[in-house]
């Protein structure tokens, strides 16, 4: 990868860049989160023959 | 001009536009909802309907921070919400508060029954478009109609565990109704001026101090009386009904200082902020004392 010397991040496209992580970071947990959820549910009502 | 890109939403805003702070009591009133319904659903059940009423909450309070961006500007206490003060912008908010509400009562639908998910959509929608866009700028009586969507919440959790409406739920329902206005008018006397300077006819706006006093004053009666309805009508044991009764007395007690205050200056409005401050403690340990009662006496 070409570093240009001398161009230093501006202070806004840090910021941009380190909401775009927090928000995949966020919704993959999110995401996971769902997943695992609906499994216990269907195994929850499988259990209780709803 | 072109404007320039927003920034991307920043996650703390989003979980602010949900009103976390008015989440927490939704979702006690909604739990103790739950427990104290004659059947349990299990854990996981259980869990996911207090998730989804907690969302269905958040969406509700985003899609009326989406519509009210503008009073929120002009009131001290809002000024600084995410929409007024261009932390976010209200696309992303309209968008994150439908989401939302779609996925939360989605979701209750798949986990427990269609007449949960049927109330959650109407709790939502009861509170959006009666409250925020009807009544809230055009009546007085804007928090005594809107009330309703606050006092769904336990009817929620009762019927997510036994898929149905029985009584009990019913009268939670209506004691958390008659609680809304002596709670929310109590706060507005004391920022009178944010609602005056938003023009939201807020009922010491229109109808002065004095007439809202004795409102609140009748309405703490009348709560108090419905508050000890299940237990004179044997659906509670008496953990409820003395906890009603006594709480009930309490409320009426710190109601009737208000009632008496002549005060126009926020600075002396001490009644007001005890009155407002006891009223979400009132709640708290009367649905606490419904759980006891229910799990104790059982």
């Amino acid at each position: 990868m070409t570093k240009v010397v001398g161009e230093e991040p501006k202070p806004e496209q840090e910021i941009i860049r380190a909401r775009q992580r927090d928000q995949a970071r966020i919704t993959a947990w999110l995401l996971g989160g769902f997943v695992v959820l609906m499994f216990l549910i269907a195994v929850a009502k499988v259990a209780t023959g709803k | 001009m072109t404007k320039p890109a927003a920034l991307p939403a920043d996650w703390r805003d989003l979980f602010a536009l949900t009103k976390p702070r008015v989440m927490s009591l939704v979702v006690f009133t909604a739990l103790c909802g739950l427990l104290a319904a004659p059947s349990m659903p299990p854990f996981i059940i259980g869990f996911t309907a207090i998730l989804c009423i907690a969302l269905a909450a958040g969406s509700a309070g985003a899609l009326n921070q989406w519509y009210e961006s503008d009073l929120d500007a002009k009131m001290k206490r809002t000024a600084n919400r995410p929409i007024p003060s261009g932390r976010l912008d209200r696309q992303t908010a309209l968008h994150f508060a439908v989401g939302l509400g779609f996925f939360s009562v989605i979701l209750m639908e798949l986990a427990t029954n269609w007449l949960a998910a049927v109330l959650l959509a109407a709790s939502i929608l009861f509170y959006v478009l009666i409250y925020t866009v009807w009544l809230k700028r055009r009546t007085a009586q804007n928090i005594v109609i809107g009330g309703a969507a606050g006092a769904f919440p336990p009817l929620i959790g009762w019927v997510a565990a036994t898929g149905r409406i029985d009584l009990l739920p019913v009268l939670l329902f209506a004691t958390i109704f008659l609680w809304t206005p002596p709670h929310f008018w109590a706060l507005s006397l004391f920022v009178r001026s944010d609602y005056a300077a938003a023009n939201v006819p807020m009922m010491p706006v229109v109808a002065g101090a004095p007439a809202t006093r004795r409102q609140i004053l009748i309405y703490s009666v009348i709560m108090a009386v419905a508050a000890v309805a299940p237990w004179a009508l044997g659906l509670t044991g008496w953990i409820f009904g003395g906890t009603a009764a006594i709480l009930g007395l309490l409320f009426v007690a710190f109601a009737i200082p208000v009632a008496r205050n002549t005060a126009t200056d926020p600075k002396m409005m001490g009644p007001e902020k005890r009155l407002f401050a006891f009223s979400i403690l009132y709640l708290f340990i009367l649905f606490a004392s419904l759980v006891a009662d229910r799990w104790l006496l059982a």
